[in-house]
C-alpha cells in the first residue's frame, strides 16, 4: 500500500477513494468513509494504526474503496486533522490552480 | 483523414462491451482490484489524486471537428467542463466516474474515437508531426504508417503485457516535430533513389528517470517490410526486456545496456526469421487505401498574397502580433498554418474548456476544412487556413480567449498536471507555469527574447518534457517542501540535447526569479540572431550557473 | 489452488501431472518436468517412451530460452509455460517462437496466473490449453471461457492462429 506518512508519525488517518466515482473518503470512527476529512478517525501511535489498516481493508470496510493508505497528520486546535504533507492537502481540498473545483467549493 | 470501416466500428464496440462487463464485475465485487486494474488501464483509466482520470486517444492528433464537439459534450455530460490536452497528442479528463465510463467510451464511439491502450505496458498512441500534410518539404506524410502501426498494434495478442509502456513516434520531415528521438521506437519517412518510401528507425530513446537518445538500427526499411521490422524489434523488447525492476523496464535501457550494435543483430535475425515466412509484407492496396485518407483536401489555387490579410493586418496591431507569431507558412500558396495557444497567460497550459471546444471545432468546419490537430506542446492547430481568413479565424479565436499570440516564446510552456492532480507528482508544475508567464506576459519582451521554450514536470517521470527544454524545470519533494531544479540547453528535434542541471534546486518563491536570471544572461551575452538555445550551445553552462548562484 | 483446465475449446480432465526435479519419472504417467531437468537428463529422457512435457519459466529478469531446447521438440508431446504475474507477459513470445519458427505442434499450455481476459490474445499466440487457477477468476464456467474467445469479432494483425487479420483481408473483401 502507498506510505504518505513520516517513520513514527504520531497521527495517522486512513484514506482511499470510492470504488464508484474515485472521490477522496476518509475512515471515520464508525468504520464509514466519509467525504470530509474533518469527519476522519485519527489514529494514534503505531498500534492504532495497524488495527486501523487491518479493519479497514478487510470486508466489509474494503468493499466500494480502493487505494486503502494511511498518511500523517497534525491535530489542529479543535483536534481535527490537518494534513502533514502537501499532497494530501492538495487531496483534501482539491487542486489549487482550480478553486472552482473539488471538495475546497462542495464542503464550503 | 481516417474514417473508420465496419471492421474498425466493430472492434471499438467489442472493446466498449467487454469494458462495460468488466466495470460490472468489479463494481459487483467479483472481480479484486488486483484483477480489474491491469484491464482497466489498457482502457485508459487512472485513479489519480483527486479522482479517476480517462486518457482519452486522439491518434497521430488528428482530429475533425465532428470528434471535437463530442469531446466537449463529454466534458460538460461527464466531466467538470473541461479537459486537458498532453504530451502525447492526446486528451484526459480529471473527474470522471468509473460506473459512468463505459456509456463515455459508448458516446466516443458514435465518432470514431475510443481510449483504448491509452495506459497500460502495451503499445500506446503513436504520435507523428502536428503540421503533417500541411508542411513544405514533406517526405510523406507521417500519418499514413502512423494509422498502420496504430490499427497493427491495437489488440496486439503478444504484445499487450510488456515490461513497460511503449512509445512510437514519426516524422516526415527533416525538421523532427514530433521529438522521435525521445521515443521507444522513433521513425522517419524516407525515400530513396528510386522514389520509394523507406522508414529510417530509431530505437531506445526516452525520458523519465533516465533519459536517453534514441539510437538509429535501420537506414532504410521498405514499405512492405516496416511491421514485420517493428514486430522484430518488440519480440525482442517483450523477450529481454526486464520485468524485475519497474525502473530498469523500458527498452531504452535495454539498448543502453546491450548496446546499440546487439540490439541491431538481435532485431535483424528476429526480422530476418519473421520476414521469411511472407506472411508479414504489408499489402499494397491496403497502403495505398490508407494513404488515400490523407491525401490533400480540395485547396483552390490562390495567389500568394492576400490583400484581405494585409488590409487586415495594416488595420489591427493584435492581429498582427498574432499573425506573426502563430501562423506559419503553409505549403499551398495562398494558405497558412494555425496555431491556436492553449497558453493564455496567467492560465493552465493545455486546458480547454468545453466552450472553447466548441468554438475551435466551429471554425475548423468552417475554415480549416473540418481539421484540427493537437501537437505535443499542449496546443492546437488549424492546419489548412486561407490566408484570406486568418483575420476572421483570428477574431473567433480571440473571442474565446483562444489568441495568445505566443506561440514557441517563452510564455508558451509545456507543464504536466503535477501535484495538482496527479498521484505520481513530487511538487506541483500548473502554478510555477502560471508565475513564469505572469513575470513574461509583456508581449514585446516575449518577441524580443525569441524562441525560447520551458518545459515543466512535477517529477522525475518527466510527463512534461523537462529534460528537452531549452529551459526545463523539474518539481521535486526536498523533506515535505516544493523544490524545483533547473536543467538548460535541452531540445527534442533533430538536434537532440538532454538539458544539463544548473546546480541546486530553488524553492518556489525563487524559481520565477532564477528563470529571469537565466534570460537577463542570454540577453546580455548573445549574439545577434541567436536564440537562446544558440546561445547556450555557443557558451556552455559557466556564465548562467554563474548568474544563478551568485548570491549563494 | 484449485484450477479449471481447458483444451481445445472444451473444459477438460488435466491428464499431466507436474514432477519436481528430484521425484521419479514414471514412463507411463504424462509427466511435466523442469526445463533444466529435460537439458540435463537428455540422455535418460531420449529413451522415455511415454508423454512427456516440459514447463517454461517466463521468470523476471530474462526468463527461460526455449530455443536451447529446438532441436528436441520431437520429445515432447506437451509445453507448459508458465506466467509467474498476468503482467508478465514473455510467455506470448515463447508460444510464437514455439510455434512460428520452432515448428512445436504439441500442446501448449498457459499455466500459472493467466486471467480468463487474456485467453483470446494467448489463443492467438497458439496456446492451445489454460490452466485457470479459479481464486483469481471466482464463478467460472465453460461459457465464460467459449465468451472471452468469441468477444471479438476479427483482429487487425497476424499472429500464431490462421487470422492473418484485418489489415490483410479487408482488401480481399
Amino acid at each position: 500500500m502507498a506510505q504518505h506518512s513520516a517513520k513514527g508519525a504520531q497521527f495517522q488517518v486512513i484514506t482511499a477513494n470510492r470504488l464508484h466515482d474515485g472521490e477522496v473518503v476518509y475512515l471515520d470512527a464508525s468504520g464509514a468513509w466519509v467525504a470530509d476529512l474533518k469527519d476522519a478517525l485519527i489514529a494514534e501511535g503505531a498500534e492504532a494504526l495497524e488495527q486501523l489498516i487491518a479493519q479497514a481493508t478487510a470486508e466489509p470496510c474494503a468493499t466500494g474503496v480502493l487505494d486503502i493508505y494511511p498518511f500523517e497528520v497534525i491535530k489542529d486546535a479543535v483536534g481535527q486533522p490537518i494534513p502533514a504533507s502537501v499532497r494530501e492537502t492538495i487531496r483534501a481540498a482539491g487542486p489549487t490552480v482550480r478553486a472552482d473545483l473539488g471538495k475546497q467549493t462542495e464542503l464550503r | 483523414m481516417y474514417r473508420y470501416d465496419e471492421f474498425d466500428h466493430q472492434m471499438v464496440r467489442a472493446r466498449v462491451d467487454q469494458f462495460r462487463d468488466q466495470v460490472e464485475r468489479r463494481l459487483s465485487g467479483e472481480l479484486s482490484e488486483d484483477a480489474f486494474k491491469p484491464l482497466r488501464l489498457m482502457n485508459g483509466v487512472y485513479l489519480q489524486l483527486h479522482a479517476y482520470m480517462l486518457r482519452v486517444a486522439i491518434p497521430y492528433g488528428t482530429l475533425s471537428s465532428r470528434q471535437m464537439r463530442k469531446l466537449a459534450s463529454i466534458a460538460r455530460d461527464y466531466d467538470r467542463g473541461y479537459g486537458h490536452f498532453t504530451t502525447r497528442q492526446n486528451i484526459q479528463y480529471n473527474w470522471p466516474a468509473l460506473e459512468r465510463m463505459p456509456d463515455l467510451l459508448e458516446e466516443l464511439a458514435d465518432v470514431e474515437m475510443h481510449a483504448i491502450q491509452t495506459s497500460g505496458n502495451c503499445i500506446r498512441n503513436v504520435t507523428a508531426d502536428h503540421y503533417a500534410g500541411a508542411i513544405a518539404d514533406e517526405i510523406e506524410d507521417p500519418r499514413i504508417i502512423s494509422e498502420i502501426i496504430r490499427q497493427w498494434s491495437t489488440f496486439h495478442p503478444e504484445f499487450s503485457f510488456l515490461p513497460r509502456k511503449f512509445k512510437i513516434a514519426v516524422t516526415g520531415h527533416a525538421n523532427d516535430r514530433a521529438a522521435i528521438r525521445f521515443h521507444d521506437i522513433g521513425i522517419v519517412v524516407r525515400k530513396n533513389a528510386a522514389g520509394e518510401v523507406g522508414y529510417e528507425v530509431h530505437v531506445g530513446g526516452g525520458l523519465g528517470r533516465t533519459p536517453f537518445i534514441a539510437k538509429k538500427i535501420a537506414e532504410f526499411v521498405p514499405a512492405q517490410k516496416l511491421l514485420a521490422y517493428l514486430e522484430a524489434i518488440m519480440r525482442v523488447y517483450n523477450r529481454l526486456g526486464r520485468r524485475d525492476n519497474a525502473y530498469k523496464a523500458r527498452i531504452k535501457i535495454l539498448v543502453h545496456e546491450i548496446g546499440a550494435e546487439e540490439m541491431q543483430a538481435r532485431v535483424e535475425t528476429e526480422f530476418a526469421r519473421i520476414d521469411g515466412k511472407g506472411n508479414y509484407d504489408l499489402p499494397v492496396g491496403e497502403l495505398e487505401r490508407i494513404r488515400a485518407y490523407f491525401r490533400d483536401p480540395d485547396f483552390l489555387e490562390l495567389p500568394s498574397d492576400s490583400e484581405t490579410l494585409s488590409q487586415a493586418l495594416a488595420q489591427d496591431p493584435d492581429f498582427a502580433a498574432w499573425f506573426k507569431n502563430n501562423v506559419v507558412a503553409h505549403k499551398k500558396s495562398g494558405y497558412g498554418i494555425v496555431n491556436i495557444s492553449l497558453k493564455p497567460i496567467g492560465g493552465i497550459p493545455g486546458d480547454a474548456s468545453d466552450r472553447q471546444m466548441d468554438t475551435i471545432a466551429d471554425i475548423a468546419q468552417a475554415y480549416s476544412f473540418d481539421e484540427i490537430r493537437v501537437t505535443h506542446e499542449q496546443n492546437l492547430v488549424l492546419p489548412h487556413v486561407k490566408l484570406d481568413d486568418l483575420a476572421t479565424v483570428y477574431a473567433g479565436l480571440k473571442e474565446a480567449d483562444l489568441a495568445t499570440a505566443n506561440i514557441g516564446k517563452i510564455s508558451d510552456q509545456i507543464a504536466c498536471p503535477g501535484l495538482d492532480y496527479c498521484n505520481l507528482a513530487n511538487a506541483r508544475s500548473i502554478p510555477i507555469a502560471q508565475d513564469i508567464s505572469n513575470r513574461f506576459a509583456e508581449l514585446q519582451r516575449q518577441n524580443d527574447i525569441g524562441e525560447l521554450r520551458i518545459k515543466i514536470s512535477g517529477c522525475i517521470n518527466a510527463c512534461g518534457h523537462h529534460h528537452v527544454g531549452h529551459i526545463g524545470i523539474l518539481g521535486v519533494d526536498k523533506k515535505g517542501t516544493e523544490f524545483y531544479q533547473i536543467t538548460l540547453g535541452g531540445a527534442p528535434d533533430e538536434n537532440a540535447a538532454i538539458g544539463d542541471i544548473t546546480g541546486p534546486a530553488f524553492t518556489a518563491d525563487k524559481i520565477v526569479d532564477a528563470v529571469e536570471n537565466i534570460v537577463d544572461t542570454y540577453l546580455e551575452l548573445r549574439h545577434s540572431d541567436e536564440r537562446f538555445i544558440d546561445t547556450y550551445r555557443r557558451l556552455g553552462m559557466p556564465p548562467f550557473k554563474e548568474r544563478l548562484y551568485q548570491d549563494v | 489452488m484449485s484450477k479449471l483446465y481447458f483444451n481445445k475449446g472444451q473444459l477438460a480432465e488435466d491428464i499431466w501431472v507436474q514432477v519436481a526435479d528430484d521425484a521419479p519419472l514414471q514412463n507411463d504417467t504424462p509427466s511435466i518436468i523442469s526445463l533444466s531437468r529435460f537439458k540435463e537428463q537428455a540422455a535418460s529422457l531420449a529413451e522415455r517412451t511415454g508423454p512427456l512435457g516440459v514447463r517454461i519459466d517466463a521468470g523476471s529478469k530474462q526468463g527461460e530460452d526455449v530455443e536451447e531446447i529446438a532441436d528436441r521438440l520431437d520429445q515432447l508431446d506437451l509445453i507448459a509455460i508458465d506466467f509467474p504475474a498476468f503482467r508478465n507477459g514473455r510467455g506470448y513470445s515463447t508460444a510464437r517462437i514455439l510455434r512460428e519458427h520452432l515448428g512445436f505442434s504439441g500442446e501448449l499450455r498457459a499455466m500459472g496466473e493467466v486471467l480468463i481476459d487474456q485467453l483470446i490474445f494467448m489463443h492467438r499466440c497458439g496456446f492451445s490449453s489454460y490452466e485457470i487457477d479459479t481464486e483469481q477468476n471466482k464463478s467460472l464456467d465453460s461459457n465464460h471461457f467459449t465468451d472471452a474467445f468469441a468477444r471479438f469479432p476479427d483482429a487487425y494483425q497476424p499472429a500464431g492462429d490462421d487470422n492473418r487479420g484485418i489489415l490483410w483481408h479487408r482488401g480481399q473483401s
